[in-house]
């Protein structure tokens, strides 16, 4: 079963289109990276998903239900963090957890307050006063405890420090290996990505531009250089993502199999953020109009 | 408490299960790890590394393949009899060969940072083949 | 998702319900003190229809000490728009600050957050009404015996239109919160259309739902039973059939009343005796058949109001 799995799926607000045509599939159990720009659709995706929103066109299921159909069935199910963790600000840590029980039939609240306890924070202290590393970790327990299959998460990390941002995916990926829950988080951080994560989406003004499972990508992207003069042979045969010239040398970021390439060109491994930037870039290759999201993972 | 501590080179361009794996295997060849010591839990090295639990179960998997560790379900990943360390005078040997090819590259006129391209240049390629 | 929705809102309930400890404070000496003088002068005995001279005197008396601290209760029917529009706070704010996403990802169903959300707060709303009422009615009750209820700025604050004004300004808060997602423009803008509306529905809606009554009298004989403890909206000098007359005042009667550059109004009439008197006027009898049906009407738009804040949040987070 996928976690999530869309078909077509867009979303639009006015006339403007946050997503369209996003067709993707998350295997159950993957840490699942969503990336692109500001304003690229990793929120509205997200949101769709946690059936805060109502798509405009196409299908989702996540966990084999539709979002927004059987609500008390679906909201145990799923957890999400938004972008900068909003908590109560007025609470206590104490009736946040409390809020959490109250709202959620699926409450574990010895898991929460030994998660809290553990990060040491003072159950009596205003939601407020704590730093920005704590209040992401309340917001992380807030989710954790009711014991979701998918755990969706909007830029958890923008806002921390490097230190707090550690903690926090440490802890999301302990979780992982404890109990196998399905992970989808937005970041625009890449650096993190190619150890936290296995699967990836990279999205790009309300576009998927690559979908799949990390080693997959990486196995199927290199980098290959050699004369300018035979680029464009070499640049038909397989799909270019990213092509740069020099007066003499032409380089090519291209996704294919087992493509076999003249003596005179070199081929390359390249890293996931490498694969990423060539997506993301200004350089990027127009997308075809065609399969324009790529395999199902 | 775990004997070993796994660290992770990002930049390295060796992908990180195999940082793991080759961890795994020098400790044994150094005799750091012994048949019978417990390798760290995946829970533990995902919370010290801060990597996906796949990453490291990838590691001990291919680790069980090549028989140097076995894992014992519910209880841990333990370092297989069978694995034995170089033995010291085989070790000794290689360092002494290595000393000499240093030196021959030396007077070659490599400076340290030639020798280490070299170095890895060549192993590079070896170790990809290997992998393959 | 009670506990959830009052922890919620607890702080500004609270500070309603300090607002209404200081009304009570705020009362309490003057609202004793009548009360004594009330019992003192032994004027429930004189509160009939008809009072006897030395009863007349005494209401005299009576209102004449305490007419000026009366007329505080004017600003009494402010307090209702500014509970109304407190408790509308907690739901915008969750709507500005976006922290209805936390709330709509834990386990509850958006409708179900609406629904209770905005019953506890009309709830609260009304039980401040209840004891605001309560307190201002024990606080001005030796002058309603004497004076009656029907008096524009009394009649706001007693009987039943006080929680249908806290009701209303409560919608008004909420649909101009919900709409612009900002709570202190909501509580401003809400409260200064409560504040407007019901200005003018006190000075020209009310008596154009409620015509008033009128009546031509004998000035020479008693005040009209019907006239007792009514709203005097106008009370003038009239012909027999009820058109206004006015003091024929001579050349000589203005120079002997003048001093240096005023005219003593008193002087002028102490010749002046009109015939007949006429009155418009709402009866004392009618209180409350305007109460119940203006208390429904405000009452009914704030629901209204409610319903559309709950409706509009409920689609727009779509």
């Amino acid at each position: 079963m996928s976690a999530l799995s869309a078909q077509g799926l867009g979303k639009r607000f006015g006339s403007t289109w946050a997503l369209r045509e996003c067709t993707l599939d998350v295997p159950v159990g993957s840490v699942t990276a969503l990336v692109g720009p500001n304003g690229a659709g990793k929120t509205t995706l997200l949101q769709l998903a946690m059936g805060l929103l109502r798509p405009t066109t196409g299908e989702l299921r996540v966990l084999g239900l539709v979002p927004r159909d059987d609500v008390v069935a679906f909201l145990p199910r799923v957890a999400f963090v938004a972008q900068d963790h909003p908590l109560h600000r007025r609470f206590t840590v104490r009736d946040t957890l409390k809020l959490g029980q109250k709202l959620n039939p699926s409450w574990d609240d010895d898991l929460a307050r030994a998660r809290i306890e553990h990060l040491g924070l003072p159950l009596d202290r205003k939601i407020a006063k704590l730093s920005g590393g704590q209040q992401s970790q309340v917001a992380l327990t807030l989710a954790l405890a009711k014991r979701p299959e998918l755990l969706l998460l909007d830029e958890p990390v923008a806002s921390l420090d490097p230190l707090a941002r550690r903690e926090f995916l440490s802890t999301v990926l302990e979780v992982v290996s404890e109990t196998g829950i399905s992970v989808i988080l937005s970041s625009h951080i890449l650096a993190d990505l190619e150890r936290v994560c296995d699967h990836l989406v990279i999205l790009s003004h309300a576009r998927t531009l690559l979908v799949g499972a990390i080693d997959d990508i990486l196995a199927e992207h290199r980098l290959v250089t050699g004369p300018r003069a035979d680029a464009a042979s070499v640049a038909r045969g397989s799909d270019v993502i990213r092509e740069r010239r020099t007066e003499r040398q032409t380089s090519l970021l291209v996704r294919s199999n087992a493509h076999v390439y003249d003596a005179r060109w070199e081929q390359h491994e390249v890293d996931l953020e490498e694969i990423v930037l060539a997506y993301l870039g200004a350089d990027a290759a127009p997308v075809p109009e065609r399969e324009l999201d790529g395999a199902a993972a | 408490m775990s004997v070993i501590e796994f660290h992770l080179e990002v930049r390295s361009g060796v992908p990180t299960y195999l940082q793991i794996v080759q961890q795994v295997r020098q400790a044994i060849r150094l005799g750091i790890l012994r048949p019978g010591d417990q390798l760290p839990t995946v829970k533990d090295v995902v919370r010290s590394l801060t990597i996906n639990p796949n990453t490291v179960l990838r590691a001990y998997r291919e680790l069980d393949l090549e028989g140097l560790v076995e894992g014992r379900r519910g209880v841990g990943t333990f370092v297989a009899d069978g694995a034995a360390p170089l033995p010291p005078d085989d070790v000794k040997e290689l360092r002494s060969a290595l000393e000499r090819w240093v030196n021959r590259a030396r007077a070659a006129g490599l400076d340290d940072d030639g020798i280490a391209a070299l170095f890895s240049d060549t192993l590079r390629p070896a170790s990809i083949a290997r992998v393959a | 998702m009670i506990w959830v929705s009052w922890r919620q809102q607890r702080a500004e309930t609270i500070v309603a319900a300090l607002i209404l400890v200081l009304v009570a404070l705020v009362l309490l000496p003057s609202g004793l003190h009548m009360a004594s003088a009330y019992d003192h002068d032994g004027l429930a005995a004189c509160v009939g229809a008809h009072p006897s001279p030395a009863c007349s005197e005494a209401i005299g008396s009576f209102t004449a000490r305490f007419d000026r601290i009366g007329n505080l209760i004017a600003w009494f029917t402010l307090v209702p728009g500014i509970i109304g529009v407190l408790l509308a706070a907690p739901f915008v704010l969750q709507l500005e600050h976006g922290t209805y996403r936390l709330d709509w990802t834990q386990s509850v169903s958006p409708r179900r957050w609406i629904v209770t959300k905005l019953g506890l707060a009309a709830g609260a709303a009304l039980v401040a009404s209840l004891l605001l009422t309560g307190i201002v009615t024990w606080w001005r009750g030796p002058l309603i015996n004497v004076q009656g209820r029907m008096e524009n700025s009394v009649y706001d604050s007693v009987g039943t239109v006080p929680l249908g004004y806290t009701l209303f300004a409560l919608g008004l808060a909420l649909a101009v919160g919900v709409v612009w997602r900002r709570a202190a423009p909501a509580v401003l803008v809400g409260f200064g259309a409560y504040f407007a509306l019901r200005v003018f529905f006190d000075l020209s809606l009310r008596t154009r739902l409620f015509p008033p009554h009128s009546l031509t009298w004998r000035a020479s004989g008693a005040d009209p039973p019907s006239l007792h403890h009514a709203w005097l909206i106008s009370e003038r000098p009239s012909d027999r059939l009820g058109h206004p007359v006015y003091p024929h005042v001579t050349r000589a009667q203005l120079e002997q009343c003048a001093n240096g550059a005023r005219v003593s109004k008193d002087c002028l009439l102490t010749n002046f005796h009109p015939a007949f008197m006429h009155a418009v006027y709402e009866p004392a009898s009618r209180f409350w058949t305007m109460q119940l049906l203006e208390t429904g009407l405000f009452a009914g738009v704030g629901v209204v109001l409610i319903a559309f804040a709950g409706w509009w949040t409920h689609r727009r987070a779509a």
